[in-house]
């Protein structure tokens, strides 16, 4: 068997285990909230059913893949994993000193962050780009379509 | 009929004040910009913008928000033409023809014809709509719970079957929709159900964080530090009034185009862009020179184009006259209405007729002001997209923070933004298509409610949905879908992703 193939097999399982998992921890949630009966279904009926189903078609989906030589992951071309980890932590960042900060602080810092660190646009054109971004986006959702966005203790 | 037309003069009446004429031009002409430019589609720009029309008259926002999705058509096309870039996954089509008609300088055509084809069967699909959705919301009021469930599933399955990979995955994410949707206070007993403690799922996950994450952020984390360079291809553009010979080989396909785009566009869960796929596939069936096709045929711009834009049109019908959104876009759109503190529903067109009519009529005066103001404005779209993208990805991430925090003006809608754009990304890596989750995630919440009431109703008996004769015949519409696959590779999608 070629690597391709076992990295293939190999993430079809792990696809699949993810699914069940899923699926059985929706049923065991809908067990906790009360299945009910299907004369008088409770809160928990549709987790159950929907739990049930997923289990299902994860193990069709998973017996489909080993049986295709398709490969069932799609290569996405220079994908750019560590950047997009920065990204995402910029962005668990920005939401939690939203509020705290404001908008105009929290979002000058965010867009400096993605323009010079991410996309490397130079620091000097990215501080303009980055206060100019803050500063209208403020303008036009705040003052012009009347959003009311977090001010945090400077008032902005 | 006559009713009808009477009641669309009244919609003209309202659509006509200034203000909703304001609104109706705000809204195309951001559909148009939002359509230009890739990575962020009408679906999220509708979300982002919802918050803004609180102070504004429900039918001045429902205007507005109408004219991005129908727009974003418009604009779409454009950059398919002239740049070979769908600015929207229904105009990637318009791509294969389009843009060769430009390299042999023909771009006005393609332009013009792509413009008067929209706006054909744009109107086509307004008539459409004034005589199927109040006939269709009549019919409705007979439904009850266990039609309404039978309606959904059966747009589920054909989702699912519409997918271009996998059936069964597609299935799976419906299922995940569903489960998704169902988080928060059970609508029947009010308990809190998957929500850890959280006072902010008490009301479920919000529809606008999930859109901005899977398809705003997700599409930007995707080309994250990826130089893209973007070759753009503007020719001189004259002659955007087609000729004879243009019309006369485009007149056939754009009326099949509208035909067919309207039909399907009806459906629950199609959409805009497989009818285009399947648009283009019949023209080139029925064309004598089908070798033609991909090398700048006019016929293969005519019809996906006026495809499109009927396929938008008819996603309004569900909406307006069952209640039940057809596509994300609509989705959104069916929050919107509530939001207003409007039902949407069978009674809808006759408790609100100055919202139903008054949409009707802007989107006719809508898609005027696309034909009069797209041609002009090209010049000013091509400027737009020679922005590099690592900037536009930038502003996109802002604009979905900010569209996802002030529906509710909670951060927490910020971090299931984040955690969608991860899932999104993720289910591009695996192959999963989003569309189906999505209007799971809508639905879910309104298909449970109606099993729930219609097995209460039936006292436990499945049976229910096979002895009414219209449930009946949706969940046998849904079974005959997804025993298709089983038959052989007949299936759409399946082709269409080949002709792709």
């Amino acid at each position: 068997m070629d690597s391709v193939k076992r990295t293939r097999i190999r993430a079809a399982v792990a696809g699949a285990f993810f699914w069940v998992i899923l699926g059985v921890l929706a049923c065991y949630g809908a067990n906790q909230l009360g299945r009910g009966s299907i004369a008088e279904p409770g809160a928990g009926f549709i987790f159950f059913w929907s739990g049930l189903v997923l289990m299902t078609l994860s193990l069709i989906v998973l017996a489909d893949s080993l049986r295709s030589s398709e490969d069932t992951i799609r290569r996405i071309p220079k994908i750019n994993w560590p950047k997009i980890t920065l990204v995402l932590f910029s962005l668990l960042l920005y939401a939690f000193f939203l509020e705290r900060l404001g908008f105009v602080l929290t979002t000058f810092v965010l867009m400096s962050f993605l323009l010079g660190c991410i996309e490397g646009r130079g620091w000097f054109r990215s501080l303009g780009i980055a206060s100019a971004a803050a500063l209208t986006s403020y303008a036009m959702f705040e003052l012009w379509l009347k959003i009311r966005l977090p001010k945090g203790f400077f008032g902005f | 009929m006559f009713e009808s037309l009477t009641s669309l003069l009244y919609g003209f009446n309202i659509a006509l004040q200034p203000q909703n004429l304001l609104y109706c031009f705000i809204g195309v002409t951001m559909g148009t910009l939002v359509g230009v430019l890739p990575g962020i589609g009408p679906t999220a720009t509708i979300a982002l913008l919802l918050p803004a029309t609180f102070s504004l008259s429900p039918i001045s926002a429902i205007i507005m928000l109408s004219g991005i999705c129908y727009g974003a058509m418009y604009g779409g096309s454009t950059t398919s033409i002239l740049l070979n870039i769908p600015g929207e996954a229904s105009s990637v089509v318009t791509c294969f023809d389009g843009y060769q008609m430009a390299r042999q300088g023909r771009a006005g055509a393609a332009l013009g014809i792509s413009a008067f084809g929209s706006f054909i069967a744009g109107t086509v699909s307004i008539f459409g709509l004034i005589l199927l959705a109040p006939t269709l919301a009549d019919f409705a009021l007979r439904f009850g719970p266990p039609e309404y469930f039978a309606l959904m599933v059966m747009g589920l399955t054909v989702v699912a079957y519409l997918a271009r990979k996998s059936v069964a995955k597609a299935l799976m994410m419906a299922v995940v929709g569903i489960l998704l949707g169902c988080i928060g206070l059970d609508p029947i007993t009010a308990t809190p159900r998957f929500t850890f403690g959280m006072l902010e799922l008490a009301d479920g996950i919000g529809i606008a964080p999930v859109v901005m994450g899977l398809f705003g952020i997700a599409e930007v984390l995707e080309n994250v530090g990826v130089l893209t360079k973007t070759e753009i291809f503007a020719p001189k553009i004259k002659g955007i009034f087609p000729n004879r010979e243009d019309w006369k080989r485009s007149a056939g396909p754009m009326a099949r185009g509208s035909l067919l785009g309207f039909f399907l566009g009806l459906l629950p869960g199609v959409g805009a862009i497989v009818p285009q796929f399947l648009s283009y596939a019949l023209e080139k069936k029925l064309s004598r020179y089908p070798e033609r096709f991909g090398n700048g045929a006019i016929e293969g711009v005519a019809s996906p184009e006026a495809c499109n834009n009927a396929a938008v049109g008819a996603t309004f019908i569900p909406l307006l006259s069952l209640g039940i959104p057809s596509t994300a876009m609509t989705a959104i759109l069916l929050g919107a209405l509530m939001i207003y503190g409007l039902t949407p529903g069978p009674l809808l067109i006759k408790n609100s007729p100055d919202l139903f009519w008054g949409v009707i009529a802007s989107m006719y005066i809508g898609n005027l002001m696309l034909l009069i103001l797209n041609l002009p404005l090209i010049p000013l779209w091509v400027r737009v997209l020679k922005i590099p993208y690592s900037y536009l990805s930038c502003f996109i991430i802002l604009f979905c923070l900010i569209g996802a925090y002030s529906l509710n003006n909670s951060t927490t809608d910020i971090y299931v933004a984040i955690v969608f754009s991860v899932i999104g990304l993720l289910m591009k890596k695996f192959a999963f298509e989003p569309a189906p989750l999505v209007l799971a995630f809508v639905l879910g919440p309104l298909l449970e409610t109606a099993l729930r009431r219609s097995l209460i109703q039936s006292d436990g008996s499945v049976l229910i949905f096979l002895q009414r004769p219209i449930s009946a015949a949706f969940i046998l519409f849904s079974i005959i879908v997804l025993m298709v696959p089983l038959f052989g590779q007949i299936r759409l999608g399946h082709g269409l992703s080949e002709e792709d």
